[in-house]
């Protein structure tokens, strides 16, 4: 334990949180979500619009700052700030927002991540649409022509690389799916709330990219998610329970390799996620190990990405995630609920920031899956190629 | 649909990446090597991260390698490449560290440590593509 880490420990708090609806087709844009949730956000914190003062925003999104500011009457926009990339940003957006607070370039920031994933722009579409691709430091001519289009496929390769390696079978990979579902199922809000899911069912889905079939896959979805960062101190005046921020990390690999997916194919091991590098710097800034941790939402872009960081995050060892996941240490009662909303595979891909929601709500006692008495919750944003990371405890 | 009729072709200007297209038009695998400590540059890139050289050079390497894995696509996501198509990830024996992507058509039957083999494959006058197949 450093110094620096109890200048950040528990210094803040998440003291709002909001959503949109979760649909395949919203009918409203981007910066309507953005907005809609943002004001949910800010009424829970028990904050008036024009008091926010900052903004951390993701990378990949279409809202920016000042669109924001504007229509909330903002006065004094004092700190604005960006995180990359995609999925990896949503903890660390967090961290950002509270490392403002405490640097004192702000007193209540917003943290946001809206999209139209589902009508709108795709992530499961392929982008290559130009005669030529590559170049620029993307590495795309390295993979576009033969047909690497997605991040989907990308975690197929991935996956039949840990079942060659470690055994790892597609029924471990469907206990994940169906953990993720039952969870939606007890959640109104859920997408896949009013449709059961069993290992039949999983099984005869069609193929996406082998050996990830269909409910490997998580929603694309359209909706929006906020929170309302603010100090320990003045989130006690907020009408709800403080989510106080434990600790948050960013982690990358040893030769991470560059561009913005792709490349990471091209790791020493492919089998071990920059998850390994953010949990160990998380858990040492947190002051806690994952026996610390009483429940999880882990980034579940696909199945195949949960049983990873379930072994990098320290749950079990590396090659063991299927048989942990399938002795059902993920399930309600098991060593470490998972995705307790349903996650991003049967609640909504709000590319993360769904999951700083739900953990808040977990610290509140009012999941739709509550895991009784929990104090602790991990979040993770630990995709590809960077990753990021936080823990959120009750005060 | 055969390879020469898809339209997704790669960039073969590029300062840092060109080399590797110019070897696959001349029938090389050819990998980035820098010039003063020997560290494999994969991806490709000018600058040496272990030495922190500027000077590289392109070598070519035997067009033999072991699957590292892969991926029968089924689902199409792109209309150039109809399914199902197989992704193949070869890691080249004879440059440990540098691992290359190909394009099977169909569902072969694969196995993760088989053996490969590079073929070339002329789309057009700029662009070859190094393909990988089951030796």
């Amino acid at each position: 334990m450093s110094g620096d880490d109890l200048a950040f420990r528990d210094r803040c708090a998440i003291a709002g949180i909001g959503t949109t609806d979760f649909t395949r087709n919203s009918g409203r844009s981007d910066f309507t979500l953005a907005l809609q949730a943002s004001l949910a956000a800010i009424e829970d914190a028990g904050l008036a619009p024009g008091e926010i003062d900052g903004i951390v925003r993701c990378d990949l999104d279409l809202v920016r700052h000042n669109d924001l500011a504007h229509v909330l009457g903002v006065r004094d926009l004092s700190y604005m700030g960006d995180v990359s990339v995609g999925g990896v940003a949503p903890s660390a957006m967090v961290g950002q927002a509270a490392a403002a607070v405490i640097a004192g370039l702000a007193k209540n920031v917003l943290v946001f991540r809206s999209l139209n994933g589902r009508s709108g722009r795709r992530y499961g579409r392929s982008s290559a649409t130009q005669s030529k691709v590559g170049g620029n430091n993307t590495y795309d001519e390295f993979f576009a022509p033969y047909g690497l289009l997605t991040s989907g496929q990308i975690f197929a390769l991935i996956a039949q690389r840990h079942m060659a390696e470690f055994g790892t079978k597609e029924t471990d990979l469907a206990q994940i799916a169906l953990t993720c579902r039952a969870r939606a199922n007890a959640n109104p809000g859920a997408q896949m709330h009013d449709r059961k899911l069993t290992l039949d069912d999983y099984l005869n889905a069609r193929m996406i990219a082998s050996p990830l079939r269909l409910f490997d896959f998580c929603l694309e979805t359209d909706g929006a998610c906020a929170v309302v960062v603010t100090s320990a101190e003045r989130a006690k005046d907020s009408p709800n329970p403080p989510a106080l921020i434990r600790a948050v990390s960013q982690g990358a690999m040893l030769d991470p390799q560059p561009g913005v997916q792709f490349p990471v194919l091209m790791r020493d091991t492919i089998t071990t996620l920059p998850a390994k590098a953010t949990a160990d710097k998380l858990y040492s800034r947190a002051g806690m190990g994952p026996s610390d941790i009483d429940v999880a939402q882990f980034y579940d872009c696909f199945s195949i990405t949960v049983l990873l960081q379930l072994e990098d995050f320290g749950f079990c060892a590396k090659g063991e995630g299927g048989p942990f996941v399938s002795s059902g240490e993920i399930d309600m009662g098991g060593t470490i609920p998972i995705n307790t909303s349903g996650g991003h595979l049967s609640d909504g891909y709000v590319h993360g920031m769904s999951h700083v929601v739900e953990a808040v709500r977990q610290i509140r006692g009012t999941s739709t899956s509550q895991v009784p008495g929990a104090q602790t919750c991990l979040v993770t944003s630990t995709p590809l190629p960077p990753g990021s990371a936080l823990i959120l405890r009750a005060s | 649909m055969t390879q020469s009729q898809r339209r997704v072709l790669p960039e073969t200007q590029d300062p840092d990446t060109g080399g590797f297209w110019e070897g696959a038009r001349l029938g090389e695998i050819r990998v980035l090597e820098c010039s003063s400590c020997g560290t494999l540059l994969h991806m490709p890139r000018a600058y040496c991260y272990r030495c922190g050289s500027w000077d590289n050079h392109w070598k070519a390497v035997a067009g033999t390698g072991r699957l590292h894995s892969w991926t029968v696509v089924e689902h199409q996501v792109h209309p150039d490449f109809p399914t199902p198509y197989t992704v193949v990830l070869v890691d080249l024996d004879a440059a440990p560290g540098a691992r290359l992507v190909g394009y099977l058509d169909g569902a072969p039957e694969l196995a993760v440590g088989q053996p490969m083999r590079a073929r070339f494959e002329n789309v057009d006058d700029d662009v070859t593509l190094p393909q990988w197949d089951p030796a």
